[in-house]
């Protein structure tokens, strides 16, 4: 192509003549990337810092929080707002990252893993487009560290490397990480009880839901109705990445391993497991287990399934062919894993987010098609405790209860209802129209819900993390001296009282919830919020302010 | 000039149109920064390289050149190609959203027509009277309202305060009726839209509303009314021959109106949780779902070309005087 993408869509728009706000959202994080790269002036004034944020509410004041702090610095800050999309299309997908860009990270049970957070945000192979460390963090030590605790198979040892990886990046202050917020939901007591709150999940996620499984009705209606901003996209688990349809899928396709209440990792269909040798994983399936249509689960079909997987390459399940070299049946019940390499987070991100696909039916499909991926699967066949019941796109995705399962849900079955609104999904739960709500109130809005007879709230913390990453690359927040200053002048729990009504954990100087044991290093704590330390920091690194009180480079 | 050679120009013209609008969306859609993938980058869900296999098996490395030929190849002969984002055909996902819209805006815009022609020329032939006044203020109102707030302030009155309708949806899942009247077929839909159908009609009633009753006002000036009264009318009967030669407005304005509608009412269908064009639209333009964007606004192209062509050509049966010049 002879032409670049940019330059194409710049003849485009100019002929088009109605680009001017692409073009400014285009064009404005360049301008502010060169203006940065062109300042660094031994004795000038510091530019001002250009801070990213999805146009969220909780985001709009986390920077207001910040931006006050910071100004008390001699810095100027410009904030700028864009949507999900387009925040995601500049600063992940082209990595056109300003000196600060602001992001939540939801709680979806992969993340548990600690092998998550710590390689994708800040090891150096994800610096290239497309990759989550975005901030461009380059630490060789750290990078040693992320590889050692991936290969150290010893628990104990293990979680040794993962605490140091977390002083490592501490020491350097690559991100400004905030809190942990909770999920606040609510259920209807009336109807049901027995809801179980599971770190991340809260009562109402789909991603680890114990609720379901072990809710019990009160009344004779049965049928379990939950709202959430979400609908599904596909039937098709071989397809789809996405945390609220995957792992609404995995009710129906079940994992290996589960997560327990207490998010330990914990048998699923998988009885047992054990480490044979570094690279060598057996795992023992469940006896007696049925597909919805009756057939029996064998080690077959489980071996169909990796080796369809280590076949076709789908994106959505990328991380499995990266360990796995090739899988055998060892006896009736044992499935071997052969791995590339030692892969600690194998038994976690593996057997925890694959599945059993039924042999007899999806080694027919593929005839016509690029990929099985494209199949639409509306009949979708799995063994797990919740079968297919319907889908109505935009409307709800029905899931019966499966009482042949080894664990039958004691409600019938689960209606998910799409609803855009949180007003709406709040009002459904005070008229009975739902019963559970799925998604994520503030306390303002919890107490509105708590005042309706027979509904409870539920608060519950999650993994999940509020974090404004800091461009490595990019004067002043190149500086490590720089970004403690930027740190140390924000109060975290200020920020949590004053942004959620302090229903948030407020996280130390990792990624890792302190409620995440053993994983999260208790020692690496955030600096104690001070304004004067802050400057004192600035002061001792050569910064120095002009007469207006604007920060200068250190001569 | 005679109807055919009017009918093959004005042919041309909507397909020189229909390319022109074809092309521009096909642009201003790569213009958006971001490709299909995007959506899964930005949860974290996708590390790069299965977006770089993603984004190879989706033909999006192609050059641009390429892949708008091909749109254009496959537009041709009737494939809108596969959703990106549901990995379907475009039609199963656009089709059940559309009739969705289809059911509510079709009730909305009739129902906005009649009401609109019926008062607008009342009010028109009361000109300078009390009641024009009050009432031509009174109409102007909800025009000036967003659609959004009309529909939470019926929502609040209606659905939370009174509890007459529920707040959204457009059906019960699992209904199970129990009175005769809720065994009628249809009962859950029609009172799933009676909320969001009466929003939708005080928002779009001022438009026919105000275009009747000024065309009202001219006709109610012409030679053939006042010749008509002359003859020794009933008014009533005046009245009527004036409408009926002052309506060729308000049908062209509800041919803007269907399409519209045909695009659904995005804030309409977010308040009243209503699964329609407007939020597939919102959504696959943010999840940079190009096949389903596309065929959205083609479809929507389409219906307001052929409806203007649809109505050229009706002039001449509505009104003999007018002619194909």
């Amino acid at each position: 192509m002879g032409m670049s993408r940019r330059s194409f869509l710049h003849v485009v728009g100019a002929f088009v003549g109605a680009s001017t706000l692409t073009d400014t959202v285009l064009e404005g994080l360049g301008r502010t990337v060169r203006r940065a790269e062109a300042a660094v002036t031994p004795g000038g004034v510091v530019p001002p810092l250009s801070y990213w944020i999805p146009n969220w509410p909780d985001q709009i004041e986390i920077s207001n929080q910040c931006t006050a702090a910071w100004q008390k610095l001699g810095l100027i800050v410009e904030v700028q707002q864009g949507t999900l999309d387009t925040w995601t299309a500049q600063i992940v997908a082209e990595h056109k990252m300003p000196h600060l860009g602001s992001m939540s990270w939801g709680g979806a049970p992969d993340r548990l893993e600690p092998d998550y957070f710590l390689t994708e945000f800040l090891y150096s192979k994800r610096t290239a487009k497309g990759g989550l460390n975005y901030g461009n963090y380059n630490n060789p030590k750290y990078d040693k560290l992320i590889e050692a605790q991936r290969q150290e198979i010893d628990p104990a040892k293990r979680q040794k490397l993962v605490w140091e990886v977390q002083a490592t990046s501490a020491a350097d202050n690559p991100s400004l990480v905030l809190l942990h917020r909770d999920y606040i939901q609510a259920y209807n007591t009336a109807r049901f009880e027995g809801v179980v709150p599971v770190l991340g999940s809260g009562i109402a996620m789909p991603y680890i839901p114990w609720s379901y499984f072990k809710m019990k009705p009160k009344t004779g209606r049965k049928l379990v109705k939950v709202t959430s901003i979400y609908d599904i996209h596909t039937l098709n688990p071989f397809a789809t990445p996405e945390v609220h349809n995957s792992t609404l899928l995995r009710w129906i396709y079940p994992p290996f391993v589960i997560r327990d209440e207490n998010t330990n990792i914990a048998p699923w269909t998988a009885e047992s497991w054990k480490v044979v040798s570094p690279t060598t994983i057996e795992v023992v399936l469940r006896d007696g287990m049925k597909f919805h249509d009756g057939k029996p689960v064998t080690v077959d079909d489980a071996k169909f399934t990796f080796d369809y997987i280590l076949q076709h390459k789908f994106p959505a399940l990328s991380r499995v062919p990266d360990s796995i070299e090739s899988v055998e049946v060892a006896d009736r019940r044992t499935l071997r894993f052969r791995l590339k390499a030692p892969f600690a987070p194998f038994v976690a991100s593996v057997l925890g987010f694959t599945f059993i696909a039924p042999k007899h039916i999806w080694e027919k499909v593929g005839a016509g098609l690029k990929t099985p991926a494209d199949w639409p699967n509306d009949q979708p066949i799995g063994g797990g405790a919740f079968s297919f019941g319907e889908w109505k796109k935009g409307e709800y995705l029905f899931l019966k209860s499966n009482k042949a399962h080894w664990m039958p849900p004691q409600i019938d079955g689960v209606y998910w209802l799409p609803v855009p609104s949180l007003d709406n999904q709040i009002g459904m739960m005070e008229r009975g129209e739902a019963d559970m709500l799925g998604w994520n109130v503030d306390l303002k809005q919890a107490e509105r819900l708590s005042q309706t007879k027979d509904l409870k709230v539920v608060r519950s913390a999650t993994h999940g993390v509020h974090e404004i990453r800091m461009n490595a690359d990019m004067p002043p927040v190149s500086d490590p001296k720089m970004r403690l200053a930027l740190s140390t002048a924000i109060d975290r729990k200020q920020i949590s009282e004053i942004v959620f009504g302090g229903a948030a954990t407020v996280a130390g100087n990792t990624f890792i919830t302190p409620l995440s044991k053993p994983w999260s290093n208790p020692n690496v704590s955030n600096p104690a919020p001070s304004i004067d330390k802050a400057r004192e920091i600035l002061k001792a690194a050569g910064y120095t302010w002009n007469a207006e009180g604007k920060l200068v480079y250190p001569k | 000039m005679r109807f055919w050679p009017f009918l093959g120009r004005r042919l041309i013209q909507t397909v020189i149109t229909l390319f022109a609008v074809v092309t521009l969306m096909w642009a201003l859609f790569r213009l958006i920064p971001g490709d299909p993938t995007t959506v899964f980058l930005g949860a974290g869900e996708l590390p790069p390289d299965a977006v770089a296999a993603l984004r190879t098996s989706w033909g999006l490395d192609a050059p641009l050149w390429q892949q708008y030929l091909d749109y254009l190849r496959n537009l041709i002969t009737g494939n809108l190609g596969l959703s990106f984002y549901y990995r379907r055909p475009v039609l199963e996902i656009l089709l059940p959203m559309l009739w969705n819209t289809l059911v509510l805006m079709g009730f909305a815009v009739t129902a906005a027509t009649l009401v609109g022609i019926a008062v607008g020329s009342w009010l028109g032939w009361r000109r300078g009277d009390k009641t024009e006044q009050i009432g031509t203020l009174l109409v102007l109102i909800p025009r000036a309202l967003p659609i959004f707030w009309i529909g939470i302030l019926l929502q609040m009155a209606l659905a939370y305060g009174l509890g007459w309708f529920p707040i959204g949806g457009m059906r019960t899942p699992a209904f199970i009726p129990e009175t005769r009247l809720e065994q009628l077929p249809g009962y859950d839909l029609a009172v799933h839209m009676v909320l969001p159908l009466l929003a939708a009609v005080i928002y779009f009633v001022t438009d026919p509303l105000m275009i009747m009753r000024t065309s009202m006002l001219e006709v109610a000036g012409d030679d053939f009314v006042t010749f008509a009264r002359a003859t020794g009318l009933p008014e009533r009967r005046v009245r009527h021959l004036a409408r009926r030669n002052a309506i060729l407005p308000v049908l062209t304005y509800t041919a803007i109106m269907v399409s519209f509608a045909f695009g659904g009412q995005v804030l309409l269908e977010v308040v009243f949780s209503w699964p329609g064009m407007g939020r597939l639209m919102v959504s696959s333009v943010t999840q940079r779902d190009y096949p389903v964007a596309q065929a959205a606004f083609f479809f929507m192209a389409v219906v307001v070309i052929v409806l203007n062509l649809v109505l050229d050509m009706l002039y001449a049966v509505l009104d003999p005087r007018i002619t194909y010049e």
